[in-house]
């Protein structure tokens, strides 16, 4: 145990400290979720539109997602949002901002896909019994494309918890950094600390996000 | 912001971006060697094998590389494993890459139909003819927006590169930042740059992506 | 198709630099004045969460250190609780200008360049560059290191600064935090660490098989809280606190409380500064 390093985990609280750090990325991630699905749907929405103009704001909105990486949405949105505009965002308000902006494009693509895939003929005979367009999206277009975006949206969860790692860089404190906290306390008495800690690390992610997109990919099959 | 910081400060991002392109590359590729190989083991069902291949690609698919970079730089050492912060950088992502190359190659073989498969053996087609010309050009097409989705995120995941000590585009900011305070002119250059890099891959992707399925419709 | 995809990348591209650029017409309130502070109950300081013993957390969540001990006397004094900010080297100027944090507590060096972005209180401690390298290969002057050998550095630090500006071809090695940049020379990743050298000391001493072959280099500078650029209310009163601590020798207790257990006794006189009164000189304060 003691080369290895798994001792620090035993004292104190330090086990309980990085479950903490663990959930405060499961956190982020959830809120992040629900928040990108309830915008996501009208953003998808929006992106069938006709209006040219709509959908070319919504390309370079999708290209801006596909292109920058979250990490430098953090950074700008943290510090730069406050420089600019003079808004003081907490680093989990910060967040929440670049994975929802991140999960809403592709909500909103997903349920653009699914929209476009629903046959031509289906909209026709909703039409025809009579249904308006709204009751036509409720009773026939939603549910089917909602079979389609669960396990999709179950799939983003786990991208998010496992994105979540980078936002000990602006200051949250979450798993990896109670990790390294970890490490740093106790260098003196447990040298090796850093394998035990990192290779727990690495195990509380895989045991949060594997279960998730285990289910996921079991949806998508069964749906499918 | 001011012009003359601009202008000091770009030979920097260049090589930043030279670095970055340069690791990223390697990421890219040994995660496709990665990819394949592990397909192929799927493929032939080699008992053992197959499993730990299983093991692998859910591990780092299941885990952020900024944990698995932690762990390949500062832990393994522990026990005796050393590497540079360069090939930790490339393998890192070829591991991480490796993984998802696999499983989008995956699905695109499982997108072929069995009896695609069995025709061309009737045919006459050893089953290496029917892979190459049956299976694969199908599969590829099915894959290849897949693929293209990979190699944007491997280069995108670069950025978690300032914990490996390795000065790529989103550390080369960072220093800069905390040098010398010159955060508008620094996260400016730091988006300018990633849209250099990434926008021809993004645009090629989609270029090849409407020329494939132009190839699996037009033959 | 292409072409559709080429105008939105590009209105991507403008979007993004026009949105950074507009910038610079920020808020002047970027920062809370004394007695918002005192208002809202609560303090956010910024210290480090891996710089044993200057700022560290402890196996059972609790911050402590050399700067955590000032700072929770601040809060006392100042009749609020203190919401600690885990923060890195780098970002501890961009804390401030972005009103993040009211007092940087992460034994934050003066330098002339840091003055023109933020305002230091008086110091509290002495702190001079060193370089810590493993035993077997000790490295005593810089013009040791090799074409091949590397130097970690923590990103954002004096440390970093002093080296680019006056030994520009020895190969840094850049780290964001310090619970990386020392597992990386615990793991023999290069050749030395230069760092302040209270912390690089720290190291030694913990540390066996590393010694440090620099004790001093470059300027002697202090230490000092900082605040953000303009926050007088702030500052006026955080000088005169520290003047007032140095009357019942505040600054040696912290040391005994904090430091004494890695350093001994005999650095005590040589690194604590009391009442903001560097060396010989009398306070400045008044």
């Amino acid at each position: 145990m003691q080369s290895l390093g798994l001792d620090v985990l035993f004292k104190g609280s330090n086990f309980i400290r990085l479950l903490e750090g663990l959930w405060v990325a499961v956190r982020i991630s959830l809120i992040s979720v629900v928040l990108s699905i309830v915008l996501g749907i009208p953003a998808g929405m929006l992106m069938t539109s006709r209006s040219r103009v709509i959908r070319a704001l919504f390309r370079v909105y999708l290209e801006i997602v596909r292109i920058m990486p979250q990490m430098v949405l953090l950074f700008i949105v943290y510090f730069g949002t406050t420089r600019v505009f003079g808004w003081d965002l907490s680093a989990e308000a910060s967040a929440i901002i670049v994975f929802v902006f991140w999960g809403c494009a592709e909500m909103g693509d997903l349920v653009r896909g699914a929209l476009i895939s629903i046959p031509r003929i289906q909209y026709e005979s909703a039409a025809a019994l009579g249904m308006n367009q709204l009751v036509s999206f409720r009773y026939v277009i939603l549910p089917q494309t909602v079979r389609r975006l669960i396990p999709l949206s179950i799939n983003l969860i786990t991208r998010m918890i496992k994105t979540t790692s980078l936002v000990m860089m602006i200051g949250i404190v979450e798993v990896l950094k109670v990790g390294q906290q970890i490490i740093e306390a106790n260098r003196k008495a447990s040298p090796n600390a850093a394998f035990g800690v990192f290779a727990t690390v690495f195990l509380l992610y895989f045991l949060i996000c594997w279960p998730i997109s285990t289910l996921a990919s079991w949806l998508e099959k069964r749906w499918a | 912001m001011e012009k003359e910081v601009i202008l000091q400060y770009l030979p920097l991002y260049r090589e930043a971006l030279l670095l970055t392109l340069r690791i990223g590359w390697q990421g890219v590729l040994l995660a496709l060697v990665f990819g394949v190989a592990c397909t192929w083991i799927r493929q032939l069902k080699i008992p053992v094998l197959k499993s730990l291949v299983t093991v692998y690609i859910e591990l780092f698919r299941n885990t952020p590389l900024l944990v698995q970079l932690f762990f390949l730089y500062f832990a393994l050492p522990k026990a005796g494993i050393r590497m540079t912060p360069e090939l930790c950088g490339s393998l890192g992502l070829g591991l991480l890459g490796g993984a998802y190359m696999a499983e989008t190659f995956r699905s695109g073989l499982e997108s072929i139909a069995p009896i695609q498969e069995e025709s061309a053996l009737s045919l006459g087609m050893t089953s290496m003819q029917a892979l190459r010309y049956v299976i694969l050009p199908q599969a590829a097409t099915y894959s290849i927006s897949g693929i293209v989705a990979n190699v944007i995120f491997l280069l995108k995941e670069t950025s978690v590169f300032s914990v490996i000590s390795l000065m790529d585009l989103m550390f080369t900011a960072k220093d800069l930042i905390g040098m010398y305070a010159k955060t508008l002119e620094c996260l400016t250059l730091l988006v300018v740059f990633y849209l250099i890099m990434l926008l021809p891959v993004s645009v090629f992707g989609s270029w090849l992506e409407r020329r494939m399925r132009r190839a699996e419709f037009g033959a | 198709m292409k072409k559709n995809q080429l105008i939105a990348a590009a209105a991507a591209a403008v979007l993004g630099i026009s949105l950074l650029s507009t910038g610079t017409v920020f808020a002047d309130e970027a920062f809370r004045t004394l007695d918002e502070i005192k208002e809202s109950g609560t303090i956010n300081i910024g210290v480090f969460s891996d710089k044993s013993p200057f700022g560290y957390v402890d196996e059972n969540g609790e911050y402590q250190g050399y700067d955590v001990y000032l700072a929770e006397r601040l809060g006392e004094d100042l009749g609020v609780e203190i919401n600690y900010v885990s923060t890195e080297a780098a970002s501890r100027i961009e804390y401030l200008q972005t009103g993040k944090v009211d007092i940087i507590l992460a034994n934050f060096t003066v330098t002339e360049e840091r003055a023109e972005e933020v305002d230091f209180a008086l110091p509290y401690m002495n702190v001079a560059l060193g370089v810590v390298s493993p035993d077997d290969a000790v490295v005593e002057s810089l013009d040791d290191i090799g074409e091949d050998d590397q130097v970690i550095v923590i990103s954002g630090t004096t440390a970093e600064t002093y080296l680019v500006k006056n030994y520009p071809d020895i190969k840094l090695q850049k780290y964001d935090a310090y619970a990386e940049a020392k597992t990386a020379l615990e793991n023999g990743n290069a050749a030395a660490w230069a760092n302040d050298n209270t912390e690089v000391i720290a190291f030694a001493i913990e540390n066996e098989g590393f010694t440090v072959g620099i004790p001093s280099l470059g300027s002697a500078d202090t230490i000092a809280p900082a605040v953000t650029k303009g926050n007088e209310t702030l500052l006026d009163w955080l000088n005169e606190e520290i003047v007032a601590l140095g009357e019942e020798q505040f600054f040696h207790a912290d040391y005994e409380a904090t430091l004494l257990d890695t350093y001994g006794a005999d650095y005590e006189d040589t690194l604590v500064v009391e009442g903001g009164a560097v060396g010989t000189v009398e306070t400045e304060a008044e």
